[in-house]
């Protein structure tokens, strides 16, 4: 069953079309992918789904409902959260005031209080950490910080944009470790990678995005050998 | 000099300090949020002052107990300028907010003069100074050459306790979070559920209070007000915010008392009071030329 489903979404910047057309679905329960190389338009693309730019033309839905002329806060509220690219914490807050953050929708503090629980289950350093300054925290840190943030709001779609860029190697595949592990545990995901080889091992789906357009999809053993997604990385050679 | 001096001087002073906070608090809250100075801020203080004697003239003739007047002159003082703060953030700073930070400082300065002109003219008699009503205890302790004014205390303790509620909803309560959240990373804060509109406007209203409560004591204090007292008491709250370091609270208390311990050195010192002014502004152009980000904040963009 698809739960976000984005149909001929065409979104830009002030004149240019930076995506035009691109439909995908993202399905229940599984990590759906999204490739593409700089300046592709996945980050536009993100940030429309997610109400942070207008788009010109299309429909984004969530569970079938339409969400494409809903706020940010209000996407939010539907259960959709985003794991931002550059680890984007609240750098003058404390680890715990952070998470807070994330379940800031949530009135009832006992139910806080229990997903905090979960939170700190998932990610123990978290709960070492908890009255630090998130920014004094290493970029390893923070990126979990962002995960266990998001997570904190209980949502039943995440989007990670680019969690591995800018981390050293063996946080990138602790990275995906993670994304993985909280899949498993039903969680539907949309992730935004330029990572292919460590992308497509963890996804179940793929869309390539190039000059804003979807060139390829298909599940991952498809794409794997696709052209396609060759050239939308290396160009047309 | 003897204590009793000093002590009488301390005491001014800290009346005058914690007036500036106010006002300082109020733009370190603004550019928190929104990156934007406000330069109307010192005309809302004095519209909420002016506010506070028309509802003083209005009560006085059904024969109100001064308690209850200056309960009422209090609450609805500082709730319309905050509904005034809220109400001009959304019509005019918000919709400006993609344009240059100079279009909302240029709108807000015109506002302001549109406010301080029309209190000169529709005011009855608005062009000259009004008495204020000295509606607290005029009890005084003499205690050499202290005297120590009860109105002085209950100024010094009310802008006080209003700084400190500030903080702590600021630190603690849910609301404050998302004001926190909206000042470090507008985008994040959405995607973590926060409506910006509603955070934003809530943050204006609060500085906005302030500002009024801030200009309703210094009328209690002077017991007179004019339509031009924001002009001097905003460019004041600006030098405190910003000599302190812009979004930070702290920074505002400490640049607000700053100013009021530099005047009230500089007319010690220079024994001619008009000159207290000169040496204190004197002393924060230095101050800003050593410290550009302000005193107490850091490198990086601090806020709130």
């Amino acid at each position: 069953m698809s739960k976000l489903s984005v149909n001929n979404l065409t979104a830009g910047y002030d004149e240019a079309d930076v995506v035009s057309n691109v439909s995908l679905e993202v399905m229940e329960g599984k990590i759906t992918c999204l490739l593409g190389a700089n300046g592709a338009g996945k980050t536009t693309l993100i940030r429309t789904i997610l109400g942070l730019n207008n788009s010109r033309s299309g429909r984004v839905a969530l569970n079938g409902v339409d969400i494409s002329t809903l706020a940010t806060h209000d996407i939010a509220s539907e259960g959709v959260t985003c794991v931002p690219e550059g680890r984007r914490v609240f750098g003058k807050m404390t680890v715990l005031e952070n998470l807070y953050t994330g379940a800031f929708l949530e009135r009832n503090s006992k139910v806080v209080m229990l997903r905090l629980e979960q939170v700190y289950d998932f990610f123990p350093k978290l709960k070492e950490r908890s009255n630090q300054l998130a920014g004094t925290m290493s970029g390893g840190e923070q990126a979990m910080l962002t995960i266990g943030r998001s997570l904190m709001s209980n949502p039943s779609l995440m989007i990670f944009d680019e969690p591995s860029l800018g981390l050293s190697p063996l946080f990138v595949k602790e990275n995906f470790r993670i994304i993985k592990e909280i899949n498993e545990k039903g969680m539907t995901v949309l992730l935004v990678e330029q990572n292919v080889r460590q992308t497509l091992e963890i996804a179940h789906f793929g869309y390539v995005l190039s000059q804003g357009k979807i060139v390829a999809n298909g599940s991952v053993d498809v794409l794997r050998d696709n052209s396609e997604l060759r050239a939308a990385y290396f160009g047309n050679a | 000099m003897d204590l009793g001096f000093f002590a009488q001087y301390l005491i001014n002073g800290l009346v005058q300090g914690i007036t500036y906070a106010l006002v300082a608090v109020g733009f370190t809250l603004f550019f928190g949020v929104l990156d934007v100075i406000k330069f109307s801020h010192g005309d809302v203080l004095m519209l909420g002052a002016f506010t506070a004697l028309a509802l003083f003239l209005g009560l006085d003739r059904l024969s109100t107990p001064t308690w209850l007047s200056l309960t009422i002159m209090l609450c609805l003082g500082t709730l319309t300028m905050a509904l005034l703060g809220a109400l001009l953030c959304k019509f005019l700073v918000l919709p400006l907010k993609e344009s240059p930070p100079l279009n909302t400082l240029l709108i807000t300065l015109m506002f302001g003069s549109v406010i301080r002109e029309s209190v000169r003219l529709f005011f009855p008699n608005g062009s000259n100074p009004k008495p204020f009503p000295a509606l607290l205890p005029e009890t005084s302790i003499n205690w050499g050459n202290l005297n120590l004014r009860l109105d002085s205390v209950i100024l010094i303790f009310t802008g006080a306790l209003a700084i400190v509620l500030t903080h702590l909803f600021i630190q603690k309560t849910r609301m404050g979070l998302a004001i926190r959240a909206v000042a470090q990373d507008e985008e994040t804060a959405r995607l973590m559920g926060i409506n910006f509109t509603k955070t934003v406007l809530m943050t204006f209203a609060l500085g906005s209070g302030l500002a009024a409560l801030s200009g309703i004591s210094t009328g209690l204090y002077y017991q007179e007000i004019n339509f031009s007292m924001g002009l001097m008491l905003g460019v004041i709250g600006f030098s405190a915010a910003v000599v302190g370091g812009l979004g930070s609270i702290y920074g505002a208390i400490v640049g607000g008392l700053l100013f009021a311990f530099l005047q009230t050195l500089g007319a010690i010192w220079f024994s001619v009071p008009a000159y207290k002014d000169v040496f204190a502004f004197t002393v924060i152009i230095m101050l800003m030329a050593w410290r550009p980000t302000g005193l107490l904040a850091d490198r990086s963009a601090e806020r709130v």
